[in-house]
């Protein structure tokens, strides 16, 4: 279980410069007295929280503290190394339907399996690679086995992070400090070794020992036992520290073995511990499983991952210390967190050696880790909530000093590739002493800046671009068959129940819900729904209501045509209505939400133009429609509202019954360009829920498209009514909305497909086939759309 | 913990059109380490189907298969088990257990895999275990009626072997399971 090889204890330490007392952290952490400076181990223990801290604690108290830690990590190891044979108490008799390995079913016994086994082979792959450069001691298969079990055991402890890489590294030097403090503890034990024998009772006992002494052959012996009660009196005279050292390996303390604070047996428990310690912050504010997580802290407002947070804080502190360098990484497009990422997720490992790193970390370990509040803080207050505790902020200020130590050459620079150059390759020999000097300096600064707002909306919202269209691919908790698993036997239930019931009645709200249903759990819906639900709850009603009365009307009369009784078309267009509302949300892009907004100008226009044409489409039949959508589609013309109000009382009388379906697709893909021009123009703004509630209702029926006609239309029309709005500023931006798009291009006609290839020809009308090829040939005009953008 | 796949008697597309979708959805690459296959594939997409979820596939020569390449018996190790895979219609009287034992000392194996007669079958004999994984379509037999599409499910764990056999009846999976320990180790 240790590692064979020997390592040489890591000699460098700072001087104790806590004496720089100007800063409030530091004086809380001389407080804190640094008792076992030069055990690191134990010192880093007490640090993050684990032993405790405060000045009075006896040695039996931090012996009984690591006893528990350790008790709670051997019972968890326990019970999470699962062996699949054993089968779990009291089922004798396991449902083997569900307990089998080739079981989809990922709550079972083999399915957990298979998850840890897939874990395992992700640590492994990093481990191998860790710290090649101290291989003697990490490339051990010992240590390595220490590494893969507390991480693994880590990771199965909190699925929702889940394995990531750093996280390695992150926990390599805790267990290199706690190896260096046995080695310490080995020195001593050599040079003092007379202290450390087995003094039960604090006596030693003689062999000849005996209440009786006689004569001279004794001599010699009681010579001997003098000496050695001398020595025992000196043991109190030694250093403190050699003192404390004893004491801690003395195996007849508080708790006996197990209470043994420098304990070869259990490094494996205590690394556990710190490095939980490490990633949960210990309830104070940085939390190094943050940094790991794509999700925001703070809920949707905030919007940001922490760790574009923290990189975002970084910038401001810079901004604040050095305008000039901060200005010049801007223009050159240096976005924080293509350096700051890797520096904050595994705590500047990779810029230092190790020796360096442990010097750095005793400084970050030392300060205080409790959430810095800041009088009245309110929901609305947005601030740097990952990093806000004096670690935080040293943290902060430790990268600024960083980036101030290459000031020079990241200045010569010129271009973005080779100033990340300069900044992700951190020289070797670096005077530590004076970068830590100039961190602590900038610690007052850094706190401010944390307590502050974040950044303008402008990096805001770019940054979220550069998550959001990319992040639902990230997002990968389950694994994809597990996902099929559990799509395809909710499915089933679903036909279950719905075949009972009326055909006809049901024939659209079955199917829709079941696309619906495939298309939620697609990876894009699923941030999607997280983020949007609060936008949703905003919109104003009266829009909405005015948009779905107009849909109401003419798809109510449409659907008569079609299919048995009024009333139930009216029922279920409502119900589908309301269904459909709900998932509407689903199907948001983040982006979109922020800057889609129906010009205020023209925005009742634009929706009751686009509900014209729609019934103007609704009238047509499909061919008409073609040829509609092709002379729409060439690129973006401009057309202006007046056309669309022709149509609209051209049409107006004509109130045919169409499906839900149609309308909505089309008002999908209306929404689409609408967004995306919207962006062009505007931030967030008030009408934006106007413009939200429209696509909302757009984009439901996607699902439900029986009779598809011609969205483009429709959506260029809108689209098109803008083209002034779009800023040349925000041309890579539109490109990225045009790439989303793309996406839920592809996202949509992969449901087509799956649905083509699923369908048994059971409940079948031409209506869905029919409209099925009519959605298809939209979403190709769509995507022709789509490409003409990327390419301007 | 090998996970090893005993498969056979497909006859695709002679007298049966594809996989059992059930199945189907069941095996997905990487969990399992093996497949045997005792032959009848027939065609060589299957045998493509079947790469696809393991690169260690063994199969061995039955009277339908289109690719005469493969082998007539075949042996290998895993673990501590030593198993041999016939497709059985060599084997006369087809599935007689005597002569099925004599093969099986004649290969010297602890397991013998093999198949032909479209009947699931596992069976401790003397010193080994025979397993006929059956059907894995279900597909028509002159010898036994009613078939079910089965297909078999080996752990190999150090000296225990765990089988498990998966079998469509109406339409829907069922699962059983038979504990196999082996005495000593292979000398």
């Amino acid at each position: 279980m240790s590692p064979a090889a020997p390592i040489e204890p890591a000699k460098k330490t700072l001087p104790e410069s806590s004496s720089s007392g100007e800063l409030s952290p530091e004086r809380a952490d001389l407080e804190k007295c640094r008792r076992f400076g030069d055990l690191r181990g134990v010192q880093w223990r007490i640090d993050l929280g684990i032993l405790p801290s405060s000045s009075s604690s006896s040695v039996n108290d931090l012996r009984r503290v690591t006893a528990n830690c350790r008790r709670s990590y051997a019972a968890l190891r326990r019970r999470l190394l699962i062996n699949p044979h054993i089968p779990k108490d009291g089922s004798n008799f396991p449902d083997l339907v569900m307990d089998n390995p080739l079981s989809q079913n990922p709550d079972s016994m083999w399915g957990r399996f298979f998850h840890k086994a897939e874990l395992e082979k992700m640590v492994d792959q990093d481990l191998s690679r860790l710290y090649p450069e101290h291989g003697s001691y990490f490339q051990t298969p010992g240590c390595q086995g220490v590494l893969r079990r507390i991480l693994l055991l880590w990771c199965i402890r909190h699925p929702n992070y889940g394995y990531r890489q750093g996280m390695h590294e992150l926990l390599a030097p805790l267990l290199y400090v706690l190896q260096a403090d046995l080695e310490r503890l080995f020195e001593v034990r050599k040079q003092y070794q007379d202290y450390f024998t087995d003094n039960f009772d604090g006596l030693s006992f003689n062999e000849t020992d005996s209440a009786y002494k006689s004569g001279t052959p004794h001599m010699e012996d009681s010579i001997k036992v003098q000496k050695d009660q001398v020595k025992d009196n000196y043991l109190n005279e030694l250093d403190p520290k050699i003192q404390t050292i004893i004491s801690f390996s003395d195996a007849y303390g508080a708790e006996g073995e197990l209470g043994i604070v420098l304990s070869e047996k259990f490094m494996e428990h205590d690394a556990y511990s710190m490095f939980d310690a490490l990633m949960n912050g210990d309830g104070g504010a940085v939390a190094m499983a943050n940094f790991f997580s794509h999700s925001p802290l703070n809920g949707p407002q905030n919007g940001l991952p922490p760790v574009l947070e923290a990189s975002s804080a970084l910038y401001q502190l810079l901004s604040m210390v050095d305008l000039s360098l901060y200005t010049h990484l801007v223009e050159l497009g240096v976005e924080p967190q293509y350096f700051a990422l890797r520096w904050l997720r595994v705590l500047f490992g990779r810029e230092f050696a190790l020796e360096d790193l442990l010097v750095i970390w005793d400084e970050i370990f030392a300060l205080d880790n409790s959430r810095l509040s800041r009088g009245s803080e309110n929901e609305s207050e947005v601030s740097y909530g990952v990093l806000k505790s004096s670690r935080g902020a040293f943290i902060s200020a430790l990268a600024v000093s960083m980036i101030l130590y290459l000031r020079s050459a990241v200045l010569a620079t010129e271009n973005a590739t080779s100033c990340l150059q300069r900044l992700l390759n951190f020289p070797e020999d670096v005077n530590l002493a004076k970068l830590i000097k100039k961190a602590k300096s900038l610690m007052t600064l850094a706190i401010d800046a944390i307590n502050s707002k974040p950044v303008g909306v402008r990096g805001q919202s770019l940054s979220s671009d550069l998550v959001a269209p990319g992040s639902p691919r990230s997002l990968v908790p389950e694994s994809y068959w597990e996902e099929k698993w559990r799509v395809l036997t909710k499915e089933e239930e679903e036909r279950r129940q719905a075949s009972p019931q009326k055909l006809v009645q049901n024939r659209i709200k079955g199917w829709s819900e079941k696309v619906k249903m495939r298309l939620s759990r697609t990876e894009s819906a699923r941030l999607l729904s997280k983020v949007n639900h609060k936008i949703v709850d905003r919109s104003t009603s009266p829009v909405r209501k005015n948009l779905l009365d107009d849909l109401a009307r003419q798809l109510g009369s449409e659907e008569d045509e079609k299919l048995a009784s009024e009333d139930d078309s009216k029922e279920q267009f409502s119900s589908v209505n309301g269904g459909s509302e709900e998932n509407s949300s689903i199907f948001f892009d983040p982006v979109s939400p922020r800057c889609c907004a129906i010009n205020n100008d023209h925005g009742n226009e634009t929706e009751r133009s686009s509900v014209a044409s729609n019934s103007s489409v609704i009238g047509n039949h499909p061919a008409g429609l073609y040829s509609a959508t092709e002379e729409v589609a060439s690129p973006l013309p401009v057309s202006d509202p007046p056309e669309d109000m022709s149509f609209k009382e051209v049409q107006n009388d004509r109130t045919k019954e169409k499906s839900v379906t149609n309308l909505r697709e089309r008002r999908l893909l209306a929404g689409k360009f609408q967004w995306l021009w919207m962006f062009a123009r505007t931030g967030p703004e008030d009408s934006s829920e106007k413009g939200v509630c429209a696509s909302e209702s757009l984009r439901s029926p996607i699902t439900e498209c029986n009779q598809n006609n011609v969205a483009p239309s429709s959506s260029t029309t809108e689209g098109t009514s803008k083209p002034e709005g779009v800023d040349q500023n925000k041309m890579s931006s539109l490109k990225d909305v045009a790439r989303s798009m793309l996406e839920h291009i592809e996202v949509i006609e992969s449901v087509f497909e799956q649905e083509k290839a699923q369908t048994e020809p059971v409940a079948k009308n031409d209506l869905v086939g029919r409209g099925q090829i009519t959605a298809m040939a939209a979403l190709k005009e769509l995507r022709k759309i789509s490409n003409f953008l990327s390419e301007m | 913990m090998v996970l090893v796949m005993a498969i056979g008697d497909l006859h695709i597309p002679h007298r049966a059109l594809e996989f059992p979708t059930k199945f189907k959805s069941m095996l997905v690459p990487g969990k399992i380490q093996h497949i045997i296959c005792t032959g009848n594939l027939c065609i060589k997409e299957v045998h493509d189907y079947l790469k696809s979820l393991t690169p260690n596939l063994h199969i061995t020569r039955g009277e339908y298969d289109e690719d005469a390449r493969y082998p007539e018996i075949e042996t290998l190790t895993i673990e501590q088990f030593k198993l041999g895979l016939s497709h059985g219609h060599q084997v006369v009287p087809w599935g007689d257990f005597d002569s099925l034992a004599m093969v099986q000392r004649q290969l010297d194996v602890d397991i013998l895999v093999s198949g032909h007669s479209h009947r699931f079958m596992v069976y401790k004999h003397e010193m080994g275990m025979v397993i006929n994984p059956g059907s894995a379509t279900g597909s028509y037999s002159s010898m036994t009626y009613d078939v079910n599409p089965s297909i078999v499910l080996m752990d190999i764990d150090g000296l225990r072997v765990v089988v498990y056999v998966y079998e469509l009846v109406d339409g829907e999976v069922k699962v059983e399971k038979i504990d196999f320990k082996k005495t000593s180790t292979t000398t």
